[in-house]
């Protein structure tokens, strides 16, 4: 099982001394004597008053750890879109890594891909256990480890105030203009500009090694007014854009 | 709106002409869980983190501090903390749809973090026409902005009576799943086996509220606090539950064997609770990740966003 997602193509700056061009590090120090903490000192330490604390030591941690079974026992399937997104933390692409495993793992992934299920189970991660959803994708299962009830928070109070019905004028226009705007999927939707201009900065500073003033920096745009007066002008507006926009192109 | 709750991020939403003023709240966090300080055991008291030159362990005061990106090993190039702010475009507080895209063709393996977004009062219509256009068309919309010191893509679909917009992460934090099982050995079960599979599964079917999983780690680390401040007796090491191995693959795994008669007599340890953790390849493959994951569960966190 191996992480879907990882940081570590992203580009990472040191905080350096500019005095001596050396690597700042962090060091722990007690916060009354102001001496530095060892390693094999710090503890984890939950606040009960000010300056009070309670101490957990590796013992106590222990007590409360749970056990980690090396079984991913699916417990029952459920519709694939049974499951809600928000819920969706983190992906993992899961393979059999020796050949006794390969002909159940490919029962499984095509059984659960032909009934449209996915597979619940749970699963220690980190210290905590999950319920974690097996997806069949391509030619292997993806892992997704979810989140607890008890992290998503309650929708209602954040969409309670907001109307049912949108205007039944206005949702044909909007479904035109969705047209009109459709795609595909792409990687491209998520590429990162900032770290292509990060990049081009150190790579300046690496050809030239001495340092130059970026003028770079995106237009900033003028944020739209938020009292739009008639929505459906404006709509009609984008839809008619849009279409002299594709004659010219 | 959604009145009593802190808005992460305020700004205008846009499609084509129309844009409407919206607020982005922090949908999952990890914030309620349980925070620890790090401890000076032998004295009881706080540590603070303070920052030292690597070489020479002087203190470095921040103002003496800048940064810097490793070209080679223990090599680097300065670069001044005001050039990679300038890096990132003023925000212009607007969400642009880009594109709509089947809901179908999303890749959820590219999900971040999960946002309700909601319309101020002003922006209530054009809000509630997209959101039940983009239902009625089954799509959810691309959108950029400058979200948290990066431009982020975020997808935006309808949800109840609101939109949920999730950031995604960027195209290089990704591993296509495609790239991820290339080198799986391309099996296809058909015919008897199939249908035996199928049939377990139809035996397992149910249904699955993650709303109502809750953390119980978390819970017993309560537990334990509750019980140290108290001066209570801590509770005892709970008795471990082991899972029974796992029902399905040796079912199926043995009537594999008998599909296969015949051939090689079957010479695999019979799967039973007591060897469970003995484990196949994938019962190690999960072994290596959890493991790997155990150091970081109950780290002192700072709230998310």
């Amino acid at each position: 099982m191996t992480p879907a997602t990882s940081e570590s193509e992203k580009v990472r700056f040191y905080t350096l001394n500019k005095e001596t061009g050396n690597r700042v590090v962090s060091q722990y120090i007690d916060s009354v004597t102001g001496k530095p903490v060892k390693d094999e000192n710090e503890a984890k330490g939950y606040a009960r008053g000010e300056n009070d604390y309670v101490i957990l030591t590796d013992d106590d941690l222990d007590r409360v750890a749970l056990d980690t079974v090396k079984t991913i026992d699916i417990e029952k399937f459920v519709p694939a879109d049974s499951i809600e997104w928000v819920y969706l933390e983190k992906p993992h692409y899961l393979m059999p890594d020796d050949p006794v495993g390969n002909e159940a793992f490919a029962v499984i992934r095509d059984a659960m891909k032909a009934d449209g299920v996915v597979g619940v189970s749970k699963l220690v991660m980190g210290r905590r256990e999950r319920a974690v959803v097996l997806e069949p994708r391509d030619d292997g299962i993806v892992l997704w480890s979810l989140r607890f009830g008890d992290e998503v928070r309650p929708e209602a109070s954040y969409f309670e105030d907001i109307e049912d019905e949108a205007d039944p004028d206005l949702v044909p226009l909007v479904q035109k203009l969705i047209k009109q705007k459709s795609s595909h999927w792409s990687p491209n939707m998520v590429s990162d500009p900032i770290q292509t201009s990060l990049l081009k900065l150190i790579d300046e500073k690496k050809k030239e090694l001495k340092p130059r003033k970026t003028a770079k920096g995106g237009k900033t745009e003028a944020a739209p007014k938020s009292n739009v007066v008639n929505i459906m002008d404006a709509l009609r507006k984008s839809v008619e854009a849009d279409l002299k926009g594709r004659k010219a192109g | 709106m959604a009145s009593g709750h802190r808005a992460q991020w305020k700004g205008f939403l846009k499609f084509g002409e129309v844009s409407c003023g919206v607020a982005l709240y922090t949908a999952a966090s990890t914030s309620e869980r349980l925070t620890f300080n790090t401890i000076n055991k032998t004295t009881g008291n706080r540590v603070n983190r303070v920052f030292i030159d690597g070489e020479t362990e002087d203190p470095v005061p921040k103002e003496m501090q800048t940064k810097g990106f490793e070209i080679d090993n223990g090599q680097y190039i300065i670069i001044d903390p005001e050039e990679i702010a300038a890096a990132v475009p003023e925000s212009n507080k607007t969400l642009e749809i880009e594109a709509f895209i089947p809901c179908s063709e999303v890749d959820d393996v590219y999900f971040d973090k999960p946002y309700y977004l909601t319309p101020d009062k002003m922006g209530g219509d054009a809000f509630i026409a997209l959101r039940d256009g983009m239902k009625k068309s089954k799509v959810a919309a691309i959108a950029r902005t400058v979200l948290f010191r990066r431009m982020r893509t975020v997808l935006i679909r309808p949800h109840g009576k609101g939109l949920i917009a999730t950031t995604l992460n960027f195209d290089y934090e990704v591993r296509s799943s495609k790239k991820a099982f290339e080198e799986m050995p391309k099996l296809k079960i058909e015919g008897e086996m199939l249908d035996l599979a199928k049939h377990i599964i139809s035996t397992k079917k149910g249904e699955f509220d993650p709303a109502t999983f809750d953390d119980r780690y978390e819970a017993a680390l309560a537990e334990l606090v509750k019980a140290k401040i108290e001066g209570k007796s801590l509770p005892k090491p709970k008795k471990v539950e082991v899972s029974k191995p796992n029902d399905l693959l040796a079912a199926l795994r043995e009537s594999a064997g008998l599909l296969k008669a015949g051939a090689a007599k079957d010479t695999k340890p019979k799967r039973t609770a007591a060897n469970a953790n003995q484990g196949s390849g994938r019962q190690r493959a999960a072994r290596g990740a959890a493991s790997k994951a155990a150091s970081s569960g109950a780290a002192p966190r700072r709230k998310a966003g």
